[in-house]
């Protein structure tokens, strides 16, 4: 994930905070430190972002090699930066699947005319898009979004129609949308998932999109659980 | 002229302080400590007296000149200071900041290939 500034517009504060486990990276959130846990910072999980305490800016490296966390005496500590605004916006890229690829793009299977549906080939029911976002990659809707408000198999309805589509124009649906709360986040905690149903996973809300293409679409999103707002 | 030296003494607050994570320890130099953070690829944070001393470039550091200043605790002096410059390795720069300027392009892409029919 990227730091892309605050909603305050104020300047970011940058805290130096210890590991308490090996596996941090540039990029990643991390966590208030678990009850007993050696260090102040865990890290987030692909369905967790609880008690966030912001992004990590980098990983320490010593001489080369990264500086791991290490409960062996006289070995370096594994202190990292953070930046631990609580009104922080995130960037990530929309992906799909655990590992990162890109979006699915999807092409529409059977015509309308009134723009009120959009039928592919694959289910936008199950993992369900429904209340997520919908945009077209080519044809007469290319760059046009809608909010999807109900699915039923293949099929993704609107309430504000699109132009007639035609078989053959692609298109690219997300389970995310503005307001919405709950992200499921890539092995490397880095991207955001697209083909996770609506609100599940990790408390991070969505503030912005970008609908780009499969491989370059993003997604804005703020700490919906910051450790500085709220005691849990 | 004589010169009268007195040993300071340590408290043990003062030994433990030191021993703090993230800061300089006692009796080292600034500039030492600031290359020792530059070849560990971190953050960098320097106070506006502080920042003119170090070159960005010379470590493959890029400034974050977006968000010009940061409140944080100057690498070198130790001091916090709400308008510290901030440095990030240029390695790691796009894995952690979207600037105004890549969305700029990618926004421009985006307007490009829709007149194309093909986003």
């Amino acid at each position: 994930m990227q730091y892309a500034g605050n909603f305050s517009g104020s300047a970011p504060v940058i805290k130096k905070y210890k590991a308490s486990a090996t596996g941090y990276a540039a990029g990643i959130v991390v966590l208030r430190s678990a009850a007993n846990a050696s260090g102040q910072m865990s890290i987030s999980t692909t369905t967790s972002a609880a008690d966030a305490l912001g992004l990590l800016m980098d990983t320490g490296n010593n001489q080369g090699s990264p500086i791991a966390y290490s409960t062996t005496q006289g070995d370096p500590e594994a202190v990292y930066s953070v930046i631990v605004n609580p009104d922080q916006i995130l960037r990530a890229q929309m992906v799909t699947g655990a590992t990162g690829t890109a979006i699915t793009g999807d092409t529409v299977a059977t015509a309308s005319s009134n723009g009120l549906t959009v039928v592919g080939g694959t289910s936008v029911a199950s993992p369900d898009m429904d209340e997520g976002i919908i945009w077209y990659t080519s044809g007469a809707n290319v760059g046009k979004s809608r909010k999807i408000t109900s699915t039923s198999s293949v099929t993704a309805t609107v309430i504000v129609p699109f132009a007639a589509n035609a078989v053959g124009d692609t298109f690219c649906y997300a389970g995310i949308n503005i307001g919405l709360q709950g992200v499921t986040l890539t092995t490397d905690l880095q991207k955001v998932r697209t083909d996770i149903a609506v609100s599940t996973g990790a408390t991070l809300t969505c503030l912005d999109l970008e609908l780009n293409g499969t491989g370059d679409s993003y997604a804005l999103f703020t700490l919906g659980d910051s450790t500085f707002c709220q005691i849990t | 002229m004589a010169e009268i030296l007195v040993k300071r003494q340590f408290t043990r607050a003062d030994l433990l302080k030191d021993a703090e994570a993230g800061g300089r320890k006692r009796g080292r130099a600034a500039g030492g400590w600031i290359a020792d953070i530059a070849a560990q690829k971190k953050v960098i944070t320097l106070c506006p007296l502080c920042t003119n001393k170090f070159n960005p470039a010379k470590v493959h550091y890029r400034k974050e000149k977006e968000f010009p200043v940061c409140q944080a605790k100057c690498d070198g002096c130790s001091t916090f200071d709400p308008r510290c410059s901030w440095y990030i390795y240029d390695e790691l720069y796009t894995q952690v900041r979207s600037t105004a300027e890549e969305r700029r392009a990618l926004a421009r892409s985006r307007e490009q290939r829709i007149k194309r029919g093909y986003l």
